[in-house]
């Protein structure tokens, strides 16, 4: 059967590109929700999450760094197992970690905008380490604004027993992640397109 | 037919393929030989128009790749090295319609083209399977129906045996030779001629990106060593590659 | 883990369009309901819900465990006080139920996920996404589910030689940064040679989608996701 040429319109090479990063980028953060770092100090678990939101904004810029973010999401949406314990499901989205997850495509969009300042990617290892440390504080204050009032609302609990029980216990370790994420994009190791 | 007028391809100031002209007809079963880095991969690249030559141009049936690329790339299939990473989707049938569905084909078409291919690599009746439980050797498999699905002339293939076992090779092979006498142009790269050099029409070998050699097999094969490439005379040292 | 497993259930015979449909009213009813009253009858249609996919209460239950903690945490905490009476067990009610609705909300999920394969999910994605957004969306979520297994494999194999080669000796810091930077420069590597086979076979933004089709057996579902919803207004 012949195929007319026409008619197909193929994805631009670039895009296509930049589309395959930020679904690996979304398989890796997934693939987060199984391997955990053992620390012995800590009772909380020591994930990765925050880490991939982080560089997905570093490294991909705002817009396929918030698109790997939306397909994680959409991924656990249809049932693949991608949030944290290795389950999926759309009652997640609607669930106590609903903020956090619905945070993530922000938070990645926000990082990217502000390091790269546009669509344009620059080379994220030349970026300075305040405008680092600003973007990336920036990121984790959007996914706690966003998380915390959630968890609050969603499970009928003041804002002080939310931050004790789904901010205060993370935000130490977090604050590592986001000084590796800094780190690893400053090694210069990750091109960035 | 497949056709390369003049073509260069530089990345910076390195010269990656310089003058490249050949004429590959439908049908031939060659072998593109030479060592790593003399410039096999970037040579298939253009055969599909992944890369843009620098300069010259590549035909596919007489047309410039570049003017259809959807052509091009229907005629000249193409499976490249790692075939893990090259499927893009969880199951062998949703695998192996991803080209036929792309050029937009009635879902029929498509059924009769995924089941055609995996019966051309002996997989039928595995559509359902998680391509992450087969072996390399059936991944391998999936990653030729895959690219025969869009129902090539030619099918390029960049070192195909990397990290495969001999029966899985032999497997591999099997299936090539096949799918040439029904028909189909085979393109072969690679620095491991074992087995090969018997069932090839024509031996190019590349040295430093240029085209060192391009003749029958059983003349080119006198003067491969010198490019180091691997003759099969020394089938005996078989040390497995990664 | 829960999975997709091939069978005739009720809801194997649904379209994944409608089954979503359900789960977000659902979601919305519980949000807006926490009445005692109300958990009931959404533990009754949850419960149903399971049963027409057949997921052993039990099984889906095990699955969700890792949420179960903060759950139960969540009233606990709003008991205590910090003064006399140190614990109000009045004050842990609201959240108790809400905790419980919560708990629906996900377990309700785990009917979609037994009857409902990637394909028929990307394609009811397809489908329902217009235009380029919804093909990259579809495309994407295929990906993620191929990749899912390799990136998970990469990652444990990176921190375990890490942590054999160095253990504890390295900071933590030191141990996030060389994690992270090998497994993203192996995750690109994987999403450039993915790029190539992906034009190579013709990725285009207007493919034949995967064959999906609502049928009449659909119109129930919609119907009580239509009815869900609108009970957020009562």
């Amino acid at each position: 059967m012949a195929t007319n040429s026409q008619s197909v319109d193929l994805v631009d090479g670039d895009v296509v590109r930049s589309f395959a990063r930020a679904a690996l980028l979304a398989a890796l953060i997934s693939a987060t929700a199984y391997v955990s770092i053992p620390i012995p100090i800590s009772p909380v678990p020591f994930t990765l999450q925050v880490l991939f939101v982080c560089l997905a904004g570093l490294v991909l810029g705002p817009v396929w760094g918030s698109v790997a973010m939306i397909l994680y999401l959409a991924a656990g949406a249809i049932g693949i197992p991608v949030f944290s314990g290795g389950n999926g499901g759309i009652g997640h989205l609607f669930g106590h970690t609903g903020g956090y997850l619905w945070s993530y495509p922000v938070a990645a969009f926000v990082i990217g905008a502000m390091v790269h300042r546009g669509r344009t990617l620059k080379d994220v290892s030349a970026v300075s380490i305040p405008v680092l440390a600003v973007s990336l504080l920036a990121g984790l204050t959007l996914i706690y604004g966003i998380g915390v009032p959630w968890l609050a609302w969603v499970l009928e609990i003041g804002l002080a027993e939310a931050v004790s029980l789904g901010a205060a216990p993370f935000i130490p370790l977090d604050l590592v992640k986001l000084a590796a994420a800094a780190a690893i994009v400053k090694s210069g190791r990750i091109d960035t397109v | 037919m497949l056709e390369f007028r003049s073509v260069d391809h530089e990345i910076g100031d390195l010269a990656v393929l310089t003058d490249i002209s050949l004429e590959i007809g439908d049908g031939e079963f060659v072998l593109l030989a030479g060592a790593n880095g003399s410039g096999k991969t970037t040579l298939l690249g253009h055969c599909n128009g992944l890369l843009t030559p620098t300069s010259g141009s590549v035909l596919v049936d007489g047309t410039p790749v570049e003017d259809d690329l959807v052509a091009a790339r229907t005629a000249v299939g193409m499976v490249f090295q790692q075939p893990r990473d090259q499927f893009v989707a969880a199951t062998v049938g949703e695998d192996v319609a991803f080209g036929p569905e792309n050029l937009g084909l009635e879902r029929a078409e498509i059924d009769d083209r995924v089941q055609r291919a995996l019966e051309a690599v002996r997989l039928e009746g595995r559509e359902t399977e998680r391509i992450q439980t087969l072996s390399g050797g059936e991944q391998s498999r999936v990653a030729i129906a895959g690219a025969l699905a869009m129902e090539p002339t030619h099918l390029v293939l960049d070192e195909p045996f990397t990290g495969l076992d001999e029966p899985a090779r032999q497997s591999v092979l099997e299936h090539l030779r096949s799918l040439s006498a029904a028909g189909t142009g085979i393109i072969v790269a690679t620095h491991d001629l074992r087995d090969l050099h018997a069932i090839a029409d024509r031996i190019i070998a590349m040295h430093d990106g240029k085209i060192a050699l391009d003749d029958e097999p059983e003349r080119a094969l006198a003067s491969l060593e010198a490019l180091d490439v691997r003759v099969p005379a020394d089938v005996e040292n078989q040390e497995t590659r990664a | 883990m829960l999975t997709y497993e091939p069978d005739d259930t009720l809801a194997h015979r649904l379209d994944p369009r409608s089954k979503l449909a359900v789960q977000i009213g659902f979601a919305a009813s519980a949000l807006a309901h926490t009445t005692p009253h109300a958990l009931v009858v959404l533990t009754g249609l949850a419960l149903g819900l399971l049963w027409s996919a057949r997921v052993p209460l039990r099984q889906a239950l095990y699955a969700y465990r890792y949420a179960l903690p903060l759950l139960a945490l969540a009233p606990l905490i709003s008991a205590i006080t910090l003064g006399a009476p140190w614990f109000d067990p009045r004050a842990a009610i609201a959240p108790a139920l809400a905790s419980y609705r919560v708990l629906l909300i996900i377990l309700v999920s785990a009917a979609y996920i037994r009857s409902t394969p990637v394909r028929d999910s990307r394609a009811a994605i397809q489908r329902t996404v217009p235009g380029k957004p919804g093909q990259l969306l579809g495309m994407g979520v295929a990906l993620v589910f191929r990749f899912l297994p390799l990136l998970r494999q990469d990652l444990e194999t990176i921190r375990d030689a890490s942590d054999a080669r160095l253990g504890t000796e390295r900071s933590l810091l030191e141990r996030v940064v060389h994690i992270g930077t090998v497994s993203l420069e192996r995750a690109f590597i994987r999403a450039d040679r993915l790029s190539l086979a992906l034009q190579a076979r013709c990725f285009a933004w207007n493919p034949t989608l995967p064959p999906l089709a609502l049928t009449r057996r659909d119109a129930p579902a919609f119907a009580l996701a239509g009815v869900l919803v609108v009970t957020v207004l009562l």
